[in-house]
């Protein structure tokens, strides 16, 4: 029989992961256990009869295998449940929810910049590809369909220009993240 | 001075694992369950943390791999210290030691 999921809806963005974390464990406390997480939709199983402490993982980098097995045994051991992966970056692991302490996979504060000072090497590499590729195919545009310039180039340079701003804007978020984890005086 | 100095002052998570293998090589549980006792249940490691850190320790070469003994869950990688790692935490024990000596010396003064 198939599990009927409900959705909602939020915008999911890397660097704004630890809000993610805060919604998601609102609706657990409501019901609602996330099963599908998605950058717009997400899928959520209905059992008002538990209700979980979600916490989210960066870790791109790991391959299915050995390595990923790895991984999943030390959370495990340390009381985790995993749930799923979005994109083999972002890994979901949950435990059945206590009133206190709230539990975390990050206990210091130097651990948990080094996080998103990951995940600001991976934006600064994105962002540089893609300045590249669109600087290549910029010059193919110019050099060889004059005629198209204003039918393709145009709306490839604004698509191009959002994606540079997205991604410079979590670059910048994820920066402050890390000013504000290292600012203890 | 020495090449140990980008990482001191260690973090109180690196410490207690590179003591906690010091005694004898565990796997990623048996560093939390240890660090915990050890710290009269004061440091709990959490796994984000203490995944990054052995990861950071293997690239360092200060602990290594251990081969899972006959008979035991092979499921889990064990670690070991390296000698490299020994003489971090050595050097961490001196700066630490200096530190307390610093201040008991005042402390002491003062009562007089």
């Amino acid at each position: 029989m198939e599990e009927q999921l409900e959705k909602r809806y939020r915008l999911n963005l890397s660097w704004d992961y630890e809000k993610e974390e805060q919604w998601i464990n609102q609706l657990s406390a409501q019901g609602l256990h996330l099963m599908k997480p998605g950058t717009v939709k997400s899928w959520f199983k209905k059992d008002p009869s538990v209700r979980y402490s979600y916490c989210l993982d960066y870790q791109p980098g790991l391959k299915r295998g050995a390595s990923m097995q790895d991984y999943l045994q030390l959370y495990q051991d340390a009381g985790w449940e995993y749930v799923t992966s979005y994109n083999g970056i972002w890994h979901y692991f949950r435990k059945i929810w206590e009133p206190a302490p709230t539990p975390k996979l990050y206990t210091d504060q130097e651990s948990l910049a080094g996080q998103y000072q990951k995940m600001q090497r991976i934006l600064s590499v994105v962002l540089c590809s893609n300045v590249m590729i669109f600087i290549i195919v910029m010059t193919i545009l110019l050099l060889r369909w004059q005629s198209m310039l204003w039918t393709i180039a145009l709306p490839v340079t604004i698509l191009y220009i959002l994606l540079f701003i997205l991604l410079g804007y979590g670059y910048r978020r994820a920066g402050s993240k890390i000013k504000q984890l290292s600012d203890r005086f | 001075m020495n090449k140990w100095n980008d990482m001191l002052p260690l973090t109180e998570a690196f410490y207690y694992i590179l003591i906690a293998l010091y005694r004898e090589p565990s796997h990623g549980y048996g560093i939390m369950q240890d660090t915990e006792q050890m710290s009269g249940g004061r440091v709990k490691i959490g796994a984000g943390t203490l995944y990054t850190a052995l990861n950071t320790l293997l690239n360092k070469g200060w602990i290594d791999h251990f081969p899972v003994p006959e008979g035991t869950d092979s499921r889990r990688k064990m670690y070991q210290i390296t000698p490299e790692g020994k003489r971090a935490a050595a050097a961490e024990m001196v700066r630490l030691e200096e530190m307390l000596m610093a201040g008991r010396q005042i402390m002491s003064s003062e009562m007089e």
